[in-house]
């Protein structure tokens, strides 16, 4: 039974992984690409080169900084949301499917639309110019930052509302109406009865919502564009542009080994975290 | 235990390896090409084979496309026999990693149609065969092009590995009406006499300059044409130097950005404008000029509000801050732009791909292209029958006439990227009142050793 999993892991997994390590330590761009096993070999003069002479860990910084604050923002909105539809009300259904939308709608819509209002003297700028702010550019400069953060934030927010929406069904009627019985007030019902039920949701959810945000793409490179404005170069925008502009593909899969190390430790997280949902584990325990 | 395993991980990895490696093929052609000029697409057998083109999607004629790529295939049957299967990118990514896949498979398109500036790096990955005097009887000879658009076929006459097919020359339009009214009866044919006409006709919401500062290659293409102007080709080849950080290339920024900061004769919107809303604010009659748009800008102005107002010139070729080029400057009139056609050397229908191409740049093809898609000829015959019928053409012709290709090496996509990244970065300063030479010269320093670093790399 292990044979056809041991199979898939190594083929999509292992083998390409291996490929990757083997790239990054290679001189591969586009003069030697077409004889590709032939490339010198350097060594870790990849990992060198992408540490002290290009902005890696400028883009490091960016994407940690920019997955957490989007993960740790979008979590009260989530459960927020899934509250308040998880009683039924009329026109529940039409709520929920709206409040799905930023999620379903393809991250390149999300960022041209957003690019747009951004502009400036877009929609953005009369709107905050009307209460007498003037923010420069959302698009460049400091303020782009906080821009990825918003838009990031706006078009991922559902995810934890999915996942928080999913753990509320395996809250029992009966704890419901026992706390009822108690007297409990809306907020200690939440406090003390229904948080503790979400915890294993809300942190999973906190762990895959920082992978995605950490190795997202397409909506930074939509909504800024490249050359990358230096206060929105995240890692995945400096790996492509390396890649697929400078045809340093040593460098830039220098550059994923990287961002790859980056996304073990949650990524460890995750599994351990689905690894102790499993039902093996519920009997064990 | 986990030793054992981790060696029979490696070694699978090193099968797939060497699997992969067999796959690759070799350098040589799979097939030999005809003797000189021994083949014309007309006598070649290709009854049962099928000719594989890569190819841009065309964003604004899309149903044209499709309609044309099975003209083509109709017409190269009935020439030759065999089919033609067009498979569409829609980006250089995109092209970039089939060409990538190709190479390494040894399998894929017999043809790729490449854009002019990605032809350098298709170059350096040896992928494309070479064009001796063989290969270019096949498609129809060197004197059937436009001399100007051969100039990025290669890096000098014996290795071209391009054949042109499209022409999309830069040029700007102006609006008679406003110029009329501001009194300007002479075109600019330097960037001072046009920032001064750009004074005059900014007044209100009318500005007399449409720049899209953030467009992705727009601003290359400005400094890279002042500077050659100015006789600084920004990398010099020969010494293999990279000049960025010099007089001429500094002024050139200055005076693109000074045209917002200072001279203040582009809309203040224009910082996040991309070149398609500058060529919107002139369609909508906001703009006096729009530098850096080709023909095909044609498809919009002709259905807005500046249709029959408006009119084709050719951008200055005189650097700023000078009345005439310098010795070693060079009037050129835009980048040499379009779309090549190149040959893979793997493809087992070499023969048979110079057979279309030799089709898709004759006479008879090429004005239909035109005609359909707006893009200018290559063909030298086409292109000069469009220049004797065509009045609005006639500027953007003469354009293609006095393009210069940009330096033929693989390094020039970091430098164009490094040349565009110090606009980027220099924006909010720009927005804030303006660049400060420091602040530029630190930034051309840093586009300088990018530069520099790329083209050290280059073989």
């Amino acid at each position: 039974m292990l044979a056809p999993s041991g199979f898939l892991m190594f083929f999509v997994i292992l083998v390409p992984l291996a490929l990757a390590f083997y790239i990054s330590v290679i001189d591969l761009d586009q003069y030697t690409i077409q004889h590709w096993l032939k490339a010198p070999f350097v060594g870790l003069q990849n990992y060198v080169e992408a540490i002290n002479d290009t902005s890696l860990l400028h883009a490091v910084r960016l994407s940690v900084s920019q997955a957490l604050l989007v993960s740790l923002i979008t979590m009260p909105i989530g459960i927020a949301a899934a509250l308040a539809t998880q009683n039924a009300f009329r026109g529940r259904a039409v709520v929920r499917s709206v409040f799905l939308v930023p999620y379903i709608l393809p991250a390149f819509v999300v960022a041209t639309v957003w690019r747009t209002m951004m502009h400036p003297q877009g929609l953005l700028d009369h709107v905050v110019g009307s209460v007498g702010i003037d923010v420069g550019l959302w698009l460049n400069g400091p303020t782009s930052f906080w821009s990825l953060v918003l838009v990031q934030s706006w078009s991922s927010w559902p995810f934890y509302y999915l996942l928080v929406l999913a753990g509320l069904q395996s809250v029992d009627k009966e704890v419901h109406e026992a706390s009822a019985l108690d007297g409990a007030l809306w907020w200690t019902k939440l406090r003390y009865v229904v948080l503790p039920y979400l915890r294993g949701s809300i942190l999973l959810a906190l762990v895959i919502s920082f992978l995605h945000n950490v190795n997202a793409f397409t909506l930074p490179y939509v909504l800024f564009g490249v050359p990358a404005p230096h206060d929105v170069e995240v890692l995945p925008v400096l790996t492509y542009v390396t890649s697929f502009q400078s045809f340093r593909f040593g460098l830039s899969a220098a550059m994923a080994v990287v961002s790859l190390a980056l996304v073990v430790v949650p990524l460890f997280l995750y599994l351990r975290a689905v690894r102790l949902d499993s039902g093996e584990d519920r009997v064990r325990r | 235990m986990k030793a054992r395993n981790a060696m029979g991980a490696l070694a699978g990895i090193a099968v797939v390896g060497l699997a992969l490696a067999g796959c690759s093929g070799s350098d040589s052609p799979a097939s030999s090409s005809s003797p000189a000029g021994s083949a014309t697409a007309a006598k070649i057998d290709g009854t049962g084979k099928t000719v594989h083109v890569m190819i841009a999607a065309n964003g604004l004629y899309p149903e044209q496309q499709k309609t044309w790529f099975g003209e083509v295939s109709d017409k190269f049957k009935a020439e030759t026999g065999a089919t033609v299967e067009f498979e569409t990118f829609a980006s250089a990514n995109d092209e970039l990693t089939k060409i990538q896949t190709s190479v390494l498979s040894g399998q894929g398109p017999d043809v790729y149609s490449l854009g002019t500036t990605f032809t350098p790096t298709a170059y350096a990955t040896g992928a494309f065969m070479t064009l001796g005097d063989a290969e270019w009887a096949q498609v129809g000879g060197r004197d059937k092009f436009v001399p100007s658009t051969l100039g990025i076929s290669g890096p000098d006459e014996k290795n071209e590995i391009a054949v042109p097919f499209a022409s999309r020359p830069f040029v700007m339009a102006y609006n008679k009406d406003l110029l009329a009214a501001a009194g300007i009866t002479d075109l600019p044919t330097t960037w001072d006499e046009l920032t001064d006409d750009a004074k005059k006709l900014t007044t209100g919401d009318v500005h007399g300059l449409a720049i899209g500062y953030a467009d992705g290659f727009d601003p290359w293409k400005f400094i890279w044409g002042m500077s050659i102007q100015a006789g600084n080709p920004i990398l010099n080849l020969e010494d293999g130097k990279a000049q960025i950080d010099v007089d001429p290339t500094q002024t050139a920024y200055q005076t693109y950005f000074d045209w917002y900061s200072k001279d203040k004769v582009v809309d203040p919107a224009a910082l996040g404008w991309k070149n398609a809303q500058a060529v919107a604010a002139f369609a909508d009659g906001k703009a006096g000029f729009v530098p850096m748009v080709s023909a095909t800008s044609r498809v919009t102005l002709d259905k807005s509000a500046v249709a029959g107002k408006y009119a084709y010139a050719l951008m200055p070729t005189v650097p700023p801050g000078m009345t005439t080029n310098p010795g070693d400057g060079k009037p050129a009139t835009s980048i040499i732009s379009g779309d090549n056609m190149v040959v893979a050397k793997y493809s087992k229908n070499q023969d048979l791909a110079l057979a279309l191409i030799n089709m898709l740049t004759s006479t008879e093809n090429q004005t239909s292209y035109n005609k359909t898609f707006g893009d200018l000829p290559t063909n030298q015959e086409a292109a000069t029958a469009i220049q004797t019928g065509d009045e609005l053409l006639k500027p953007v012709l003469e354009s293609s006439a006095g393009a210069i290709g940009t330096p033929f090496s693989g390094a020039w996509g970091d430098t164009q990227l490094a040349l565009t990244n110090v606009v980027v970065q220099a924006l909010p300063a720009l927005q804030a009142g303006g660049v400060s030479e420091s602040d530029l010269k630190a930034a051309l320093q840093t586009a300088q050793s990018t530069a520099q670093a790329s083209l050290d790399k280059a073989k």
